[in-house]
């Protein structure tokens, strides 16, 4: 009887163990986002820099690349090096969303750092930032002229993220 | 660079002498056990001083600035103070591997040198199985995270150590909870030991059960830090947040909680030792598991790391053929150890044993909840987090009945109980705590919800029920004239499973009140405006901005008054620090028994407003009152002699 009973640990082991060896070859980070091949949500507010309105209708016309970014995000910071490098060879332009931050941590840190955003979104309140589905700043959304979400990359942006995903979709609309 | 090199030759050193030691395992027949244990206790002991030397070495490469060692330039700064540079050699990947090899190595030499009460061979097969584990994690480190490596050319000055990590409880935490993780170690190899000798005596158990203690002690100790740490230096306004790392260190808790017990009935009436090894193999298995999740960055968690799957790999294989092999061999074998498991259900051992399967339910809930995330991810059901709800509902609906539990299993008689003897006090006892949690619960809260009065009611059931025991221990031997005969004559075991009990009860208690009354306000708050947050009044004056040597700060300034009369400054701050930028949030804590407040800056709104949250929290202060009568009862455990009951 109890020996039936010790075959129970060694049954279920191997299950986990499966698991896990699945879930290692995966990036926790990747989190299917349901608006991809969707239009952006509608939103309006202000541009952080000139104070004019800006809403949905301003990012159409043109393929673009939204990222989501504060002052208090460490990892904004790390990604900003290749924002500016984009913003100088890209043909497409960048736009912000300046997520739950405040006017004068984020006009600072811009000028201290430089500012690759063509545009940028203050969403102090974080509330456009629930419409586009954003998990924690940075984020980085791929758009098409319509507007549908073509792409979503969460946490900074690296190389691989320029090589594998942004600049095929790019060059595959130009082409 | 001579710093690198002599440590990778210490590195290699250490791993050659533990593979030495594991290979006594197959040799041990062939010569006398006594020269093969000293040969053993010899080259463990000569692995230790290898390891600590090679930490001290790492240690020195901080505090000398030395960034033409890669985990140096990654983890310090020149500006960074002393203490955290020290600290710093046990803040990343690298540098936390190593102290744990350090301690797993610590634990070894303790086990070779006081196991005098334990047949050789056994002493031999547990030093060969701790050091193929020391192997493997020292293999792992110098595979695939040296901290060693070199970088060239050294940079001018390093990248700073993560600022959530300079803090005085960074200096004491990881090693206090890998001391109560790698602790595991021992019961794992004394189980593995056995299943292997067949045998088990009484007197071999009443050892073990010392070691699991005394491992516990770290575990619980390192856990209730953590928390600590968290809710009074992080800001993080919460004490637990079922984190997955958080999970990776309860869940060996809960077992060896679960083994203490079991390993309690084993060596008094000599049953349940089929059970005992298991929990004993389930512990260590936990651990790894958690040393896994934490550093394979496979789960999001407050605490990853590092993400590299190649040092996944690494663990996961390691893990899979150490259980594995553990689990087929108890499989095979834990059937011949003698086990009559004769018992009553009116009896200690039977309520014990109710209380060891829901502790095992509860780990294996919370496994489920820590891996469902995985699972979900795996079988393409979203990627769904189960979250905080899943895991205080279970635990709610599991802990209670066995918090009602705890206090009939003191009263209660090995083998055969008398329930007349019993029921008495303990049905007079279990209304005066009805009674009591209804008037406190009325007196100083609001009678709301039914769940508080239980639970509140089984709290106090468990601390009464343990005072009353200690009482009537003491009363027994009131006739003895010499208080030092008195004294010898306590039943220490008793004394520490009261005051064990005792303090779970104080920390049920802080759980359901801070959980249920706690309030909280999120306000905007210019200089001058106030607010009044339960009966005290809190008066916002303004900002001033500090320069320290790695960070510079604003300070909010707070007062408070109750009844128009101050009481206290608060200085709340948000600091961003020098090199990496990252803003950290210190809060402003007033503690004391009756409650908290707590007081955080948000960020500046617009000019001179700031948003502020301001929380109450009555009685938190109650949850690690509640752990420190349980490390306390801990220190009896190593005075009691228990007898073990004929057949």
């Amino acid at each position: 009887m109890k020996y039936k009973l010790a075959i129970i640990p060694v049954i279920i082991f191997p299950l986990i163990l499966i698991f896990l060896l699945i879930g290692l070859g995966k990036d926790p980070t990747i989190v299917p986002s349901p608006l991809i091949g969707k239009n952006i949500p509608t939103f309006s507010s202000k541009d952080l820099i000139s104070n004019e309105p800006i809403t949905n209708n301003d990012l159409l016309g043109q393929y673009s690349l939204l990222n989501v970014w504060a002052s208090w995000c460490p990892a904004c910071y790390d990604e900003h090096d290749h924002l500016m490098n984009l913003s100088e060879k890209l043909s497409i332009p960048i736009y912000g969303l300046n997520y739950k931050d405040n006017f004068k941590d984020a006009t600072t840190w811009l000028s201290l750092y430089g500012n690759p955003y063509e545009k940028i979104i203050f969403d102090f309140d974080g509330m456009i930032g629930i419409e586009f589905g954003v998990y924690g700043a940075p984020e980085t959304f791929i758009l098409d002229h319509k507007g549908t979400i073509l792409y979503k990359h969460i946490g900074a942006i690296n190389q691989e993220f320029i090589n594998n995903k942004l600049l095929p979709i790019i060059n595959n609309e130009f082409e | 660079m001579i710093i690198s090199e002599v440590g990778n030759v210490l590195l290699s050193f250490a791993t050659a002498f533990s593979a030495v030691t594991t290979l006594s395992f197959f040799f041990k027949n062939y010569y006398s056990h006594s020269y093969i244990f000293g040969l053993s206790r010899f080259f463990t002991l000569t692995s230790f001083f290898i390891i600590l030397f090679s930490f001290i070495l790492l240690s020195y490469a901080f505090l000398t600035d030395n960034f033409s060692i890669l985990y140096v330039a990654n983890n310090s700064n020149i500006t960074l103070p002393d203490i955290y540079k020290f600290s710093a050699t046990w803040g990343a990947h690298e540098g936390s591997m190593l102290l744990w090899v350090l301690i797993l190595s610590f634990w070894t030499l303790l086990v070779a040198f006081f196991s005098d009460s334990l047949p050789k061979v056994i002493s031999i097969n547990m030093l060969s199985i701790m050091n193929f584990i020391i192997l493997a994690f020292l293999t792992f480190i110098i595979f695939t995270s040296n901290p060693f490596d070199t970088i060239f050319p050294a940079p001018e000055n390093g990248n700073d150590l993560n600022p959530l990590l300079q803090d005085p409880g960074l200096i004491i935490h990881p090693p206090l909870l890998y001391f109560g993780y790698v602790g595991t170690s021992i019961p794992f190899a004394f189980a593995v030991a056995i299943l292997f000798n067949e045998e088990v005596k009484p007197k071999w158990i009443s050892w073990l059960r010392k070691w699991v203690t005394l491992t516990w002690f770290f575990l619980t100790a390192g856990i209730s830090l953590g928390s600590w740490w968290a809710y009074h230096e992080l800001g993080w306004g919460g004490w637990w947040f079922w984190d997955p790392v958080e999970n990776a260190s309860f869940m060996p808790w809960l077992i060896l909680t679960a083994l203490i017990h079991s390993l309690i009935i084993s060596e008094k009436r000599n049953i349940f030792l089929s059970w005992s090894i298991f929990l004993s193999i389930l512990a260590f298995s936990l651990s790894l598991l958690g040393t896994f999740l934490v550093r394979s960055g496979i789960l999001v968690s407050v605490h990853a790391f590092a993400n590299d799957p190649e040092r996944g790999i690494y663990i996961l294989t390691f893990l899979s053929v150490i259980i594995g092999f553990s689990l087929i061999l108890y499989m095979i074998k834990s059937n011949r150890l003698t086990d009559t498991n004769d018992f009553t259900f009116n009896s200690k051992e039977f309520v014990l044993l109710i209380n060891n399967i829901l502790l095992t339910i509860i780990t294996f809930a919370i496994l489920l909840g820590t891996l469902y995330p995985l699972i979900a991810s795996t079988l393409d059901l979203g990627k769904i987090s189960v979250g905080p709800p899943y895991f205080n509902y279970i635990s709610t609906f599991l802990f209670l009945p066995m918090i009602l539990l705890m206090s009939p299993a003191v009263f209660m008689a090995w083998k055969k109980n008398n329930l007349k003897k019993i029921i008495k006090p303990l049905t007079s006892m279990f209304i005066l705590s009805l009674i009591l949690a209804f008037i406190v619960t009325w007196l100083f809260y609001e009678i709301r919800y039914l769940i508080v009065l239980i639970s509140l009611a089984f709290a106090i059931f468990a601390i009464l029920s343990s005072i009353f025991k200690i009482y009537e221990n003491i009363k027994i031997h009131s006739k003895i004239k010499s208080l030092y005969k008195r004294l010898i004559n306590i039943n220490f075991s008793i004394v520490s499973n009261s005051f064990a009990h005792i303090g779970i009860g104080v920390l049920v208690i802080g759980i359901t009140i801070s959980n249920y009354f706690s309030l909280e306000k999120e306000i905007l708050m210019k200089p001058g405006d106030s607010t009044m947050i339960s009966n005290v009044e809190i008066i916002f004056n303004g900002i001033k901005k500090e320069k320290e040597q790695n960070y510079s700060s604003k300070v909010g300034v707070f007062y408070s008054y109750k009844n128009d009369v101050y009481q206290l400054t608060y200085l709340p701050e948000k600091r961003i620090y020098n090199v990496q930028k990252n803003v950290m949030t210190e809060a402003a804590i007033s503690s004391s028994l009756a409650r908290d407040i707590y007081i955080a800056l948000g960020e500046e709104v617009s000019s001179e407003q700031w948003s502020v949250r301001i929380y109450y929290k009555p009685l938190i202060q109650f949850i690690w009152l509640g752990v420190l009568f349980m490390l306390f009862s801990t220190f009896f455990v190593f005075f009691d002699k228990r007898k073990t009951l004929k057949k």
